[in-house]
């Protein structure tokens, strides 16, 4: 049983590693996007089998954002930031530098500002990724979805649910000042890019 | 009042508790498909995720119910095995949405198109005919099957349950 459990521990502390790392330098794209110093605080990470996914989300019908974005090159995977919509109004207000409150319906200007939000997140947390693992990423333009948490995930359980297990849920806080919002980040590397962010982490 | 079961990604159940409400709540791409015998009052509903197992992935050690194809096969046996009769059973559908409007993504992505296609044909093999849906398109769906009542509902974002 020991056997078992060390090898998995080790496997979380990579990833979490990882995770605070990745978390840390999104903060940063965050940052260059509205100008202003936003921290991040409390970065955790889970491995959280597919299937449970909608466990670790608010109820399956709330209404969410879901800002998703595919990467390829070395490895293969997806990330996909899931923000309740209340929070997403926030994240706005705070992108805007307006108000908590000013921001009360996603038009198509506060989507594309969430989707280039998503784009500067995705794109700093792969680079700090690629140092870590010693790999290059290309992540995809952001596709911005507002409907049920359970039908945006359906997107992330069914194309990965013949590859792997497990996958990867981050979650922070932004925080800009005294205001913050959460987020959670989930990363689903391909079963083969989980192996070798394995590997290459254990080589580094 | 009695909590309604929900039946999350990859599971199926089956009741004929009169006060029981069976839930598929947000499904995205995935298919809610259910059965009803009205005159046993039995009823089933599955949560199918993918249309079939692809390559590699063995059917022996695989979760029928994470399967379109497989997950009808099962449920219908689990409803007979019920006392259902397969001339009665009334079968409704919703789910199968793509959720990824973003152009280069949409293609590769359709396993909501692929889900209902199976179903479809699943059902004509089985030589079940579907007596409503509500699929496809790009909107999540939540399904509820009352046990009571032999009815089904869908509910999409910012709207009302509507009778399918």
């Amino acid at each position: 049983m020991g056997e078992r459990v060390q090898p998995e521990r080790d496997r979380m502390e990579v990833l979490k590693a990882i995770a605070q790392e990745g978390i840390q330098n999104a903060a940063k794209g965050f940052s260059s996007m509205v100008g202003r110093t936003i921290a991040v605080s409390d970065p955790v990470a889970h491995l959280v089998p597919l299937l449970s996914i909608p466990k670790y989300v608010s109820g399956p019908e709330d209404d969410t954002v879901g800002i998703y974005l595919r990467f390829d090159g070395d490895l293969l995977g997806q990330i996909i930031m899931i923000v309740p919509l209340q929070n997403a109004l926030e994240l706005v207000d705070l992108m805007m530098d307006v108000p908590a409150g000013t921001t009360q319906v996603l038009g198509s200007l506060e989507k594309s500002a969430l989707g280039e939000l998503g784009n500067m997140c995705g794109s700093f947390f792969l680079n700090a990724m690629a140092k870590i693992v010693k790999a290059s990423f290309r992540p995809s333009p952001p596709a911005i979805m507002v409907d049920m948490v359970g039908a945006i995930l359906d997107i992330v359980v069914a194309t990965s649910l013949d590859a792997g297990e497990d996958v990867l849920l981050m979650k922070a806080k932004f925080a800009d000042g005294p205001r913050s919002v959460e987020a959670d980040f989930w990363v689903i590397p391909d079963i083969h890019a989980l192996q070798a962010l394995m590997q290459k982490s254990s080589e580094s | 009042m009695k909590e309604p079961t929900s039946v999350g990604l990859g599971e199926y159940a089956i009741s004929r508790n009169p006060e029981d409400v069976l839930v598929a709540y947000g499904l995205g791409s995935c298919l809610g498909v259910s059965m009803i015998d009205p005159v046993n009052r039995i009823a089933g509903l599955l949560h199918a995720v993918l249309p079939e197992p692809s390559n590699g992935t063995t059917r022996l050690d695989a979760n029928p119910y994470k399967y379109v194809d497989s997950g009808i096969e099962a449920l219908l046996a689990g409803l007979i095995q019920e006392g259902a009769k397969p001339g009665r059973i009334v079968v409704r559908m919703a789910g199968g949405a793509n959720m990824l409007l973003a152009a280069d993504m949409t293609r590769s992505f359709d396993i909501g198109t692929r889900n209902i296609v199976t179903a479809r044909a699943t059902l004509q093999r089985l030589r079940l005919s579907l007596s409503a849906e509500a699929v496809g398109g790009h909107t999540g769906r939540t399904v509820r099957v009352y046990v009571a009542e032999n009815r089904v509902t869908v509910k999409v974002i910012g709207d009302k349950e509507q009778a399918l």
